[in-house]
């Protein structure tokens, strides 16, 4: 029996003028499946809502098809009148009829607008239900490292009553932490009571993460401390590893009284009794590694320091200055006032050492003038570079770090704590060259976020969205090495066979994993190949004249949109299947829209490096390079699929996008 | 690609057949190589602009002939078969449909393993006489672009890399660190004669044991 289907219209209340909706109405009636199809004019207010769901009662129907604004506004509310219906929120598509049809084109529109819709129809049709189910998850955290970071994130979540094991490599905790002490003023020893007399925090010093399994919510991890391994569960993970320091150059010389690092230096300027105060004291910095914010705080103490405690002579040496970090510009203002001698330079000052002292030779920018100096002390560059252990922690946790080696991958959707892993958070300077305040800020974002995640001990998570068919799975393992948040391993099935299993709870439903299956097992419903292939079916039986867009939900849909809010024109002939990730767009659905004579096929993602499952777009780019190697292939030529990369906010981009693409569609006959 | 369809050329119908098992963990001829093959040879514009029919089928072992029944069918409705399998499948459709042209749609070239998604090196030659055990589980015969039993040659690259492709490792020198690790170097020192290579009489043929 053919299934029963709705169709919702509305004209936004007049907004859409250049589409003849009676002239819709009549030719939608006749699609089969659709057995009502009403017209409204205020869909989205509460009014329009009702007579949706009588309607649905009223009519006994089991699927749902809008046609109005886009997506963005109401998909979700939409979603809800159906399960106040008593039917599933999946079976609902959208017709994007304003911002991406009556908006987008000049005149009438009437046409494009009943091919959206019959998209819609087609793809709704085959639309199955996805349960919504509470899964339990454990409550405790587990942290790694010891420092001012680690010790402030477990008390916090201990307030709220999660609790922590704190995991230190070191003998004890918190020796990091001291360093902080004089640099802002502040003191640890409360912080380290305070974990003493907490019952919720767990202290492990001495040990180490061996191994780790499992996902968000059930985190299985090996822990070894003293040569035995003990298992503990965790419901998330948070890294809070630090950072270490490096001398930039060791200047051809040992290290000796003559050059000392910062750290060291901060030693010479504690120490109760120093036998001789250097008179002259050079620092440098900035030269080699310009992300130098921890350093460049560190030599403006330091130099301020001397300057007040030995009234020496204080030269600095840098490339350039940034006082990003909280108060850092009063420090610097400070140590000039003091008479601390700060020198521009471009490049790094040569170093020798002369007499028992060290000769500094730099270009100074301002005087435009070698200057020469000889310093009883040099305080030398120094490197903030991220823990040994960061390498083996990245892998064993199966997270990705950025092009410097500090934990976290450079992707502007993790910033600030998260990973590409749900569960598994970061904190402060094990993420990079971070201050104070934005220290703080990490650990009230990293509580804030596990507090939603864990407190309630339940998420509530879309069942099966994404699955491997145990019957057509071959294990290949393609799927569990792709998934860029690790959400799929082995599994047995009913039958005892190995086979790839996605977690609910870890799934961030990308569709990456469909997109590569070699043997077509990955079902995501909503995007599974009949339902693609459906709406490309939808637009007619031949597609001569029509551009083909797979346009990812975060990036270029939205643009799209904002496209049609801006009246920014763009060749009729474009249709744009929404998906949730160009990485899920399959070779083969660009082949079948080609196949049935599209004049060209547009992928279009995030930007590089702004994808939200990491590598997508780039998968993306690389199918759609293969796939115009295949229609070479066969004697298509001229490249008629492309990829874009876009973000949300740039709908001048997207439509300058689709322009170029008809007129080069055009130019090869096509 | 080619080749393929001046071998297709002559028939109207046409059935893609993939292979469940080994070709589709390499990406080579399941379910999706063959809905890709298919979508292909539809865009293929024949020259005298008549219309080929494309099926598609996809069994779980081509090499297996109870298998290969179940797509009997389909068979019968093709004039000609294009197969995804390795070589192996290619002839038991072809030995199973004998009045049938079968064509081999992909070159199967190396016995091999994944280094990582969408990479696979070669790592055995089904030579019939493993030397395995003499160095410390890296095959030279394969692995070594000279195959030499004795290595490695003069030509190792800085990195341990091979004089003949500076992308791949050299075999030999895999060797030494692996019998390093072991504490079993005293092997390299150990000259090997020239191996049989005919320990495998053409064409294979082995019976497993009735246990």
């Amino acid at each position: 029996m053919e299934t029963r289907l709705g169709v919702f219209l509305c004209n936004c209340g007049g907004a859409i003028k250049n589409i003849d909706f009676d002239a819709v109405v009549n030719r939608i009636a006749k699609s089969p499946g659709v057995s009502c199809v009403n017209l409204s004019s205020n869909l989205c207010l509460e009014e329009g809502k009702m007579k949706m769901l009588s309607c649905i009662k009223e009519e006994n129907l089991e699927r749902v098809v809008v046609a109005a604004c886009s997506p963005e506004f109401q998909e979700h509310s939409f979603g809800k009148v159906l399960e106040k219906a008593g039917l599933n929120g999946n079976l609902i598509s959208l017709a994007n009829i304003r911002e991406q049809c009556s908006w987008a084109h000049e005149g009438d529109v009437t046409g494009k607008a009943t091919e959206l819709v019959e998209m819609a129809i087609n793809r709704t049709r085959l639309l199955q239900p996805v349960e919504k189910r509470e899964s339990p998850v454990n409550r405790d955290v587990l942290v790694i490292g010891g420092g001012f970071s680690a010790i402030n994130v477990a008390l916090q979540l201990s307030r709220i009553g999660l609790r922590t094991t704190l995991l230190e490599e070191a003998a004890v905790l918190g020796d990091g932490a001291e360093k902080l002490e004089s640099f802002y003023n502040f003191e640890t020893g409360s912080m380290m009571s305070a974990v003493e007399g907490d019952r919720n925090i767990e202290v492990l010093t001495s040990a180490r993460v061996t191994t780790m399994e499992g996902k968000v919510g059930d985190f299985r991890v090996g822990i070894t401390r003293d040569g035995e391994e003990v298992f503990h569960e965790y419901g998330a993970i948070v890294l809070a590893t630090g950072y270490q320091t490096e001398l930039a150059s060791d200047f051809g010389m040992k290290l000796d009284a003559k050059i000392v690092s910062q750290e060291q230096f901060r030693s010479m300027l504690r120490a109760p009794g120093l036998e001789t105060e250097p008179k002259s004291i050079g620092l440098m910095f900035d030269f080699c590694d310009e992300n130098s914010r921890l350093a460049t705080l560190a030599t403006l103490h330091n130099a301020l320091e001397a300057k007040k405690k030995w009234g020496s002579e204080v030269y600095v040496f840098y490339k350039s200055i940034k006082v990003d970090s909280e108060g850092a510009e009063r420090l610097y203002q400070e140590a000039r006032d003091c008479g601390v001698v700060f020198l521009k330079s471009e490049s790094a000052p040569k170093i020798t050492a002369e007499n028992g002292r060290v000769k500094i030779e730099a270009r100074d920018v301002f005087l435009g003038e070698d200057i020469i100096l000889a310093c009883d002390v040099l305080v030398g560059e120094e490197l903030h570079l991220p823990v040994k252990w960061s390498e083996r922690l990245s892998s064993l946790l199966k997270i990705r770090k950025d092009s410097r080696g500090f934990l976290q991958d450079e992707n502007v959707h993790l910033y600030p704590v998260g990973s590409e892993r749900k569960g598994i958070f970061f904190v402060g300077s094990c993420r990079g060259d971070l201050d104070l305040r934005r220290v703080l800020t990490d650990i009230s974002s990293v509580v804030m976020s596990i507090r939603e995640l864990l407190s309630s001990g339940n998420i509530l998570t879309d069942v099966e969205r994404v699955r491997a068919d145990p019957q057509k799975c071959v294990a290949c393992l393609t799927c569990i090495r792709v998934c860029p948040h690790h959400a799929i391993q082995l599994v047995r099935a009913g039958n005892g066979k190995e086979v790839a299993g996605i977690s609910n709870l870890a799934c961030y439903a990308c569709g990456i994993c469909a997109g590569l299956c070699p043997a077509k097992a990955i079902r995501f419903q909503g995007y599974r190949d009949e339902e693609i292939l459906a709406q490309i079916d939808g637009i007619g039986e031949s597609l001569e004249g029509r551009h083909i867009a797979f346009c990812c939900e975060h990036s270029a849909y939205a643009a799209a949109d904002l496209a049609g809010k801006l009246r920014l024109h763009y060749p009729e002939g474009l249709r744009i299947i929404r998906v949730p990730c160009a990485g899920q767009v399959d070779v083969f659905h660009i082949l079948k829209a080609f196949e049935k004579g599209a004049a060209a096929v547009l992928v279009m993602g995030c930007e590089e490096g702004a994808c939200h499952h990491i590598t997508g777009n780039i998968r993306a780019k690389e199918r759609v390079e293969y796939c115009n190697m295949l229609l070479k292939e066969v004697g298509v030529d001229g490249r008629p699929a492309a990829m874009f990369n876009l973000s949300p906010n740039a709908p001048h981009k997207f439509a300058k996008a689709a322009n170029e693409m008809t007129k080069m569609a055009k130019e090869s006959g096509r | 690609m080619e080749e393929i369809r001046q071998l297709l050329a002559p028939y109207k119908k046409v059935l893609v057949a993939g292979c469940g098992t080994c070709v589709t963990v390499c990406w080579a001829g399941g379910e999706k190589e063959v809905a890709i093959l298919a979508s292909q040879l539809k865009l293929a514009r024949s020259p005298q602009g008549k219309k080929t029919v494309i099926l598609e089928a996809t069994v779980e072992r081509q090499c297996e002939r109870e298998m290969v029944t179940e797509i009997r069918d389909k068979v019968a409705e093709a004039e000609a078969v294009i197969s995804l399998a390795c070589g192996s499948g290619v002839q038991t459709m072809a030995e199973m449909f004998e009045d049938k042209p079968v064509f081999p749609g992909v070159n199967t070239t190396f016995i091999g393993m994944p280094e990582e998604e969408g990479l696979w090196v070669e790592m055995c030659g089904a030579c019939g006489d493993c030397f395995l055990d003499r160095t410390g589980g890296v095959c030279p015969i394969v692995r070594c672009a000279k195959g030499l039993l004795n290595g490695p040659c003069g030509g190792t690259r800085k990195g341990g890399k091979c004089e003949i492709d500076p992308d791949k490792d050299c075999a030999w020198v895999l060797i030494h660190r692996r019998r390093e690790k072991q504490g079993r170097l005293d092997v390299m020192r150990k000259y090997y004669p020239p191996k049989n290579y005919g320990a495998v009489k053409r064409p294979g043929k082995v019976r497993a044991a009735k246990a």
